[in-house]
């Protein structure tokens, strides 16, 4: 058994040899192995391919090895590290060019003529020409496309390679998986043409499928980039951490793309696998038809309630509205280690203090991290569409909002209507989040509440330049030592928070107005160096920490009435 | 106060408003940097060292100034092709770090990341491209890269070039040495002499391209010597300069400047007195702007830096009977273009060839096939009993730097081979 991770691998003439060749996909929580033989700043995908690599080499008596190609640095140094480690095992790394042209084809045919030979050597097998073409002239163009599912959403994906694991998501969320062109998607490769040698005209054929990143032919998927985007509803654009090679196009693309465009970033474990089904549901939630606004319904004298329930990493917070959607109470209470306890806690105590019974509730909405672990919601609903909803009704003009909450920072775009145009999230990292202040605030000897006030009594520049929360601890540690002022430091750390906000709200595109929401806008030293930044006046909600909630609420009424 | 910071700053400021005005005191500032170091520089720096500043400053002036006469590179590209028309060589990692020399690297970085570039990617490439969205980077007259070392090189000439309708020419660098390979490279070299010839209205003088190869290999003997003799004496040096020799052994190889560079760094150091202190060669990037390291290194009598392999990636004479064809043979043996094994034999050998006492192999944020390795190169210097220390950081990019850990793995390093 063998196994490859690059679409110009020459599959084909292995499958002519009889050999079952299959696309390498690492499942792994972390990275043990790869980590200390690798780098941690290593491609995830290749450190994930490590950790598979090496146990199966280790445990698996049918593996017989891998057949690389010179696809990315990263993977260079996965064939000079893992043919080190294992070299019983067959490790073959194709030299593979970065044009399309006969004379790359030639150059690359002798590669993969070197690579067949190496094979037979190694495994006692003999690889026949005929097998080869009789198997690459099976190969047709496919027939019409199939017709799709009425108003089910059609989803393209491209960028870097993804997983089984994201097919199936996307798949599971309600959406058509239309095409995947990512590096390893859908593979088609037509019979080969003209006279040259058999090899040579294979080659030509693999070295131009849709050209990926690394090539030089890449200037040619401009053109048909376009056109291929066009056919779906909307996009994901994959990209790998520590594989920068999409991010390139990504930039490229994204302010042209002729349909919504979703960047999502992965990380190669299976850690990441709640935040991507967070991302795709807001997406498909953002490319759904709008219902149109039919006139309200009255409801005559009937009373009814609506409850939306948010259930963050650091708080928990419920909001109760009722027809005329008038915002009757909100609580929030601190998230404790079971989500469901502190939803449970948090409705209790709405219903109490309203003085409803469980049964006087029309409908509960639930959003936020924990939003799928609480049993007695109604439906779920992102809450980046519900931080839109909720800023836009509290807030007409609001066209940006930044959302920073516990453990992680968003930027959501509303077109004029209100709606989710665009969104960003941060990476995994708690840097420049809720988590990141708590940690500087702790190191100085403040409390949460007290950091924001403290640091607009600032007279002098202190510059934090680490975004790392550990590393800027051991800043704001060597920053006491040098006698600086406690007010100039937490004014450095609101700053460094302010720098990466910046960067997630010029991904949307900095357009006014802009809102802030999450427990962090009640901070106003945060608010001070953000507006210096944006040189505009932030819109901050009364209770910043509820606007999630509040969509919730107010897109369970929309359902309703 | 730091009278190069606050300059910085005031450059920061113009930066996404007043492009152009910014580009202007980046020259400024340049000039006086020139003039800093020709009258006001430490009196420990040798005079070649000098010589080697301004080398470095007027290029980057020049590509600010004249970019009508500039071609953007990477560290591979031929550039004596490029310099048998006229064409001043700017690559992505020098003007980078120049950028970092004024402290607002992050300006760019972070504008570079706002344009949608991963976090994740080099931070000379982001910064690149940061200065060139910003509008402070000016658009030259056509970008030549080859793909030899890293990845990023196509994509981000592919991204500038689209956004400027700059002319790109893209060099594919096999990584496999056969005759076949050679002429691979030598068609693309040919097909990019007739788009140069274009470009410029001018005609190639192969004779032109002899005579710059020739001072190459000139050059390269004379650095070789130099370096042996390094092996024995002192030569005060920096981080800063230490990088800078990559202008002299790339980007301006062949050069009239850079030839007289290493005649004149070959005779000082016969008037150097003999080195007492441990010596230390160095893998990859140095972030020169790091306070820890400076402190370290800089003009230290106890320490000093022997060279680092960037500069030695290609040492063979070119012959000149056929010089397209050496050239084309240059780019495929390069160090970066083979196996990793190679190496770990280039830095070995390194070693004994400066009198090394330890090597320390910098981890550059983004640089996978440097990084990729460096266990393997560990495990090498182990088996040769080399003392080797690992350091993880940003070559550019303040802001995502580690201080503290860089400063006790060092101080620990340094303890343990005094």
């Amino acid at each position: 058994m063998l196994y490859y991770i690059c679409k110009y691998t020459p599959i084909e003439a292995f499958s002519a040899m009889g050999v079952q060749i299959e696309r390498l996909e690492p499942e792994v929580s972390s990275f043990p192995k790869a980590d200390s033989f690798l780098h941690p700043n290593l491609c995830s995908y290749v450190k994930g391919a490590y950790e598979l690599c090496s146990q199966k080499a280790e445990e698996d008596p049918d593996f017989e090895g891998v057949v690389f190609t010179t696809c990315c640095d990263s993977v260079k140094r996965l064939f000079d590290v893992l043919s080190r480690k294992y070299p019983n095992k067959f490790w073959f790394v194709l030299d593979l060019p970065r044009m399309g042209n006969e004379f790359a084809a030639k150059l690359y045919a002798s590669r993969i003529r070197a690579c067949l030979s190496a094979y037979e050597e190694f495994s006692g097998r003999t690889f026949e020409e005929e097998e080869l073409s009789t198997l690459l002239n099976r190969n047709k163009e496919p027939d019409k496309a199939v017709v799709s599912e009425p108003g089910r959403l059609r989803i393209g994906v491209v960028g870097a390679r993804i997983s089984s694991h994201l097919r199936k998501l996307i798949e599971d969320a309600g959406a058509e998986l239309l095409f995947d062109q990512t590096c390893t998607g859908d593979r088609l490769l037509l019979p080969p043409e003209g006279n040259r040698p058999l090899l040579e005209a294979y080659a030509y054929r693999l070295l131009n499928q849709l050209p990926c990143m690394r090539m030089a032919e890449a200037v040619n998927r401009d053109p048909m980039m376009l056109p291929l985007l066009q056919k779906a509803d909307g996009i994901v654009y994959h990209t790998i951490k520590f594989c920068d090679n999409y991010s390139f196009e990504y930039a490229d693309l994204k302010d042209r793309s002729p349909v919504p465009l979703l960047a999502l970033e992965t990380d190669g474990t299976t850690l990441s696998y709640g935040q991507q089904r967070t991302r795709i549901e807001a997406f498909l939630e953002e490319l759904s038809p709008k219902k149109q606004k039919h006139n309200r319904k009255t409801t005559g004298d009937k009373k009814m309630y609506v409850i939306g329930i948010d259930s963050g990493s650091t708080s928990t917070n419920a909001v109760l509205i009722n027809e005329k959607l008038e915002i009757l109470d909100f609580r929030v209470i601190r998230t404790g280690a079971k989500s469901i306890e502190s939803a449970e806690a948090v409705l209790k105590s709405v219903l109490k203090n309203a003085g409803l019974q469980r049964s006087d509730i029309s409908r509960i909405i639930s959003t936020g991290y924990g939003r799928v672990s609480i049993p007695f919601a109604d439906k779920n609903i992102t809450e980046i569409t519900c931080h839109g909803k909720g800023a836009h009704f509290l807030f007409p003009e609001v066209r940006t909002i930044l959302d920073i909450g516990g453990q992680d920072s968003k930027a959501i775009r509303l077109n004029e209507k209100g709606e989710v145009a665009d969104f960003v999230m941060n990476d995994k990292c708690a840097a420049g989040t809720g988590r990141f202040l708590e940690a500087m605030a702790r190191t100085l000897e403040l409390s949460i509440e007290e950091l924001g006030p403290v640091s607009l009594r600032s007279r002098e520049v202190v510059e934090i330049s680490s975004m790392c929360t550990v590393f800027a601890e051991s800043e704001v540690i060597s920053l006491i030592a040098l006698n600086k002022e406690q007010a100039d430091i937490a004014a450095g750390v609101h700053r460094a928070i302010a720098n990466k906000a910046m960067t997630l709200l010029r991904k949307t595109g900095l357009i006014p107005s802009f809102c802030m929401t999450g427990g962090v806008a009640k901070n106003p030293g945060v608010i001070h160096a953000l507006e210096q930044q944006l040189g505009e006046k932030l819109l901050i909600p009364e209770e910043p920490e509820i606007v999630g909630a509040l969509g919730a609420a107010l897109l369970g009424a929309e359902d309703l009435f | 106060m730091d009278l190069v910071k606050t300059y910085g700053n005031i450059i920061r400021k113009n930066l996404e408003t007043h492009p152009v005005a910014a580009r202007r005191m980046i020259n400024v500032g340049l000039s006086l940097e020139n003039l800093r170091v020709q009258a006001f520089s430490d009196k420990r720096m040798p005079k070649a060292s000098k010589e080697l500043n301004s080398l470095a400053v007027n290029k980057i002036r020049e590509g600010l100034k004249t970019p009508e006469k500039t071609a953007w590179t990477n560290l591979f590209t031929p550039v004596e092709l490029l310099q048998c028309f006229d064409l001043n060589c700017l690559s992505v990692e020098a003007v980078s770090s120049f950028f970092s020399g004024f402290t607002i690297e992050d300006s760019f970085i972070r504008y570079g990341e706002g344009k949608g570039l991963a976090p994740s990617l080099c931070s000379y490439h982001k910064c690149f491209l940061g200065s060139f969205f910003s509008g402070v980077l000016p658009v030259p007259k056509l970008a030549v890269t080859a793909s030899t070392a890293c990845d990023a090189n196509f994509n981000t000439f592919r991204l500038a070039g689209k956004e400027a309708r700059l002319p790109v020419f893209y060099l594919d660098i096999p990584g496999i040495r056969s005759e076949e390979a050679v002429d691979y490279v030598v068609r693309q070299l040919h097909a990019l002499l007739g788009s140069l010839e274009k470009l410029t209205h001018r005609k190639f003088d192969i004779d032109l391209l002899r005579e710059i190869l020739q001072r190459e290999n000139e050059s390269k003997r004379l650095y070789l010597q130099f370096l042996k003799k390094k092996a024995k004496k002192a030569w005060p040096t920096t981080l800063t300069l230490q990088m800078y020799e990559l202008f002299a052994t790339h980007l301006s190889i062949g050069t009239e400047e850079s030839l007289h560079f290493f005649r004149s760094l070959c005779k000082e150091i016969d008037h150097m007195p003999d080195f007492h202190g441990k010596r230390l060669f160095w893998v990859h990037l140095i972030p020169f702007y790091h306070p820890v390291l400076k402190d370290a290194l800089n003009f230290s009598d106890a320490f000093q830096l022997q060279g680092m392999e960037m500069n030695i990636d290609n040492t063979k004479p070119l012959d000149l009977k056929d010089p397209i064809r050496s050239l084309a043979r240059k780019m495929i043996d390069n160090l970066y273009n083979r196996p990793f094994e190679y190496k770990e034999k280039l830095v070995l050998k390194a070693v004994q060839h400066t009198n090394a006492d330890g090597v320390i192999h910098f981890c550059h944020w983004g640089c996978k096939q440097s990084i990729g390795g460096v266990m393997l190169l560990k495990e090498a210097m182990k088996k040769a009993g080399i003392p080797f220390l690992i350091l993880d950081g940003d070559g550019i990019d303040r802001t995502n730097d580690t201080p503290g850990q860089i400063k006790t793995r060092l101080e620990a390093f340094l303890e343990m081979i005094r």
